[in-house]
């Protein structure tokens, strides 16, 4: 712990056609088995930060270092969630949940096994034949949890994965992704626009702004672990932090 | 915490057989009601033939159809020759065309460039009514089965190139950019998104194709062939045999039918996944 796994120096990027840049002077650090949250009003360039640690996006300015090396589509440091599930709809449950980790080159024994016990702690083992099509919203987002986990890669990018589901299931996932962390330790970085998703997950919420893109606010989130989503929702500390959180998010002012 | 929540219940697809049907709709009434109409309909024209009320000579009978039907199919079996040959030319310009269609679409597909030089050729070649390709191929390849069969290549050819390319083009985005994080380009993404992507359009071509390769073998007969169903076509139009061409339109018709149904079979085994 401690050792930064992501680093984020001075980034800037802009689209071009467009005057305002997307991101400007982006500094951030994230710690080995840190869970970090950033939220922020859509088109404050949340996702364009998380592409460039994706390697979706080339850097123009700055500098990203991921796991020590340059961000590249396909490292094999990071595993990718996209917000909608991106399932192959020809796969069944299971294949989907084996497919990262196949064509990573994963051995088939090791991620039939791993497959099998993610699908079982996503809650979709009865369904791990199933196509697609024949699942809700919320079990297709689950079965991408579990094709994410299978991956071994130890840092996790996610872009708002729960953000098309309805208010339960979303409080479901969320549990399940915070399980399937705590088992494991990956290192997270989590993008949302929901301010009790973001302080419930994460260690660390930052907050954004948009024209041009920039860190505004940074809140530490002390809440114990292991945390259950549900109890949170009552807890006053949640609230007290979402409250320091939405003054952030709306002023500026830092917590 | 590690209680992980449960699957929120089964996925919300009711059972087709949970649909309400009216009796009007069940397989069988419907079954009923189709064989109704064709005995109504059939039922009527034969009366107007019987009274002469229409010409028997342009428009044949019900009845004059089914005996050359008989005649042709069971008796004589003079069209079973020639459907044998039409048959054949159209499974060969089906399979050749498609082959070759399919190939250059999935070479267009990982080489955009060749796609983009090619393009307007691929569009002049679709605009020309490739029927009128006829005369030539019966000049250069005579009046057997190569000719027609070239002229069934030509109409599929174009068909599946242009439903491969469709395919390989519209891929889910989403799929796309998982790709890109898990780091396949290239062949590899190709076999692993592109391609599977692109099969339900492929099929959809391939569906079309079947029935294309039918219409240009039998456009080649009735240019100039020396058998084919086309060809007993022609001769029964010449000779105001209108009982007899209804007969080769009731057989096409019915070789049409199945060859669309046994498609739609193939496709639902192979696309049980949609």
């Amino acid at each position: 712990m401690g050792t930064p796994i992501i680093v984020v120096r001075d980034v800037s990027h802009a689209f071009p056609g467009h005057a305002v840049p997307a991101l400007t002077h982006i500094d951030l650090e994230v710690r080995h088995g840190e869970f970090v949250a950033i939220i922020g009003p859509s088109g404050c360039g949340k996702t364009t930060l998380l592409n460039l640690m994706a390697g979706l996006l080339p850097l123009q300015g700055g500098t990203v270092t991921i796991d020590g090396g340059s961000p590249v589509c396909g490292h094999r440091s990071i595993a990718y969630m996209l917000a909608r599930d991106a399932l192959l709809p020809w796969l069944t449950t299971r294949q989907n949940a084996e497919f990262g980790a196949k064509v990573v080159g994963q051995r088939a024994v090791e991620r039939r096994e791993r497959a099998g016990l993610l699908l079982e702690k996503v809650g979709l083992a009865s369904f791990e034949n199933a196509y697609p099509k024949a699942l809700s919203h919320g079990m297709r987002q689950r079965a991408a949890l579990a094709r994410t986990f299978c991956l071994r890669s130890p840092i996790l990018l996610m872009d708002e994965p729960f953000g098309a589901l309805d208010a339960q299931t979303k409080l479901q996932l969320e549990d399940t992704l915070l399980a399937l962390w705590q088992d494991e330790q990956r290192t997270v970085v989590f993008i949302t626009h929901d301010l009790s998703e973001a302080i419930a997950l994460a260690d660390r919420v930052i907050v954004m702004t948009s024209r041009p893109g920039r860190f505004s606010a940074v809140v530490e989130i002390p809440l114990a672990r292991p945390r259950s989503i549900r109890a949170l929702q009552k807890s006053h500390e949640f609230h007290d932090l979402y409250l320091t959180v939405w003054s952030a998010l709306e002023g500026g002012v830092t917590a | 915490m590690t209680g992980i929540a449960p699957a929120e219940g089964a996925a919300s697809v009711p059972p087709l057989a949970g649909r309400p049907a009216s009796t009007l709709l069940e397989p069988s009434m419907m079954w009923l009601g189709r064989l109704l109409l064709i005995a109504a309909v059939g039922g009527v024209w034969q009366t107007l033939a019987n009274r002469h009320l229409i010409n028997p000579l342009f428009f044949g009978s019900p009845v004059g159809i089914l005996g050359s039907l008989w005649s042709g199919l069971v008796v004589k079996r003079a069209l079973l020759p020639a459907l044998g040959w039409t048959v054949i030319a159209t499974l060969l310009a089906f399979g050749l065309g498609s082959a070759a269609g399919v190939a250059c679409g999935l070479l267009f597909a990982i080489y955009p460039a060749v796609g983009r030089f090619a393009e307007p050729f691929i569009m002049a070649f679709n605009a020309l009514p490739r029927v009128a390709l006829a005369p030539l191929f019966i000049l250069w390849f005579g009046l057997g089965l190569v000719s027609k069969t070239a002229v069934g290549i030509s109409l599929c050819f174009v068909i599946l190139l242009s439903s491969t390319v469709a395919g390989t083009r519209g891929v889910d985005p989403d799929l796309q950019t998982l790709g890109r994080t898990l780091g396949i380009g290239g062949i590899q993404g190709f076999f692993h998104i592109t391609l599977p992507s692109a099969i339900p359009t492929i099929f959809s071509g391939l569906r079309l194709g079947l029935v294309y390769a039918l219409l240009g073998v039998v456009s080649a007969e009735l240019i100039g062939s020396v058998n084919g169903i086309g060809v007993e076509l022609s001769q029964f139009a010449g000779v105001f045999d209108t009982n007899g061409v209804f007969a080769v339109l009731v057989i096409l018709a019915v070789v049409g039918g199945l060859a669309t149904w046994l498609m739609n079979i193939i496709e639902s085994r192979l696309l049980h996944w949609r």
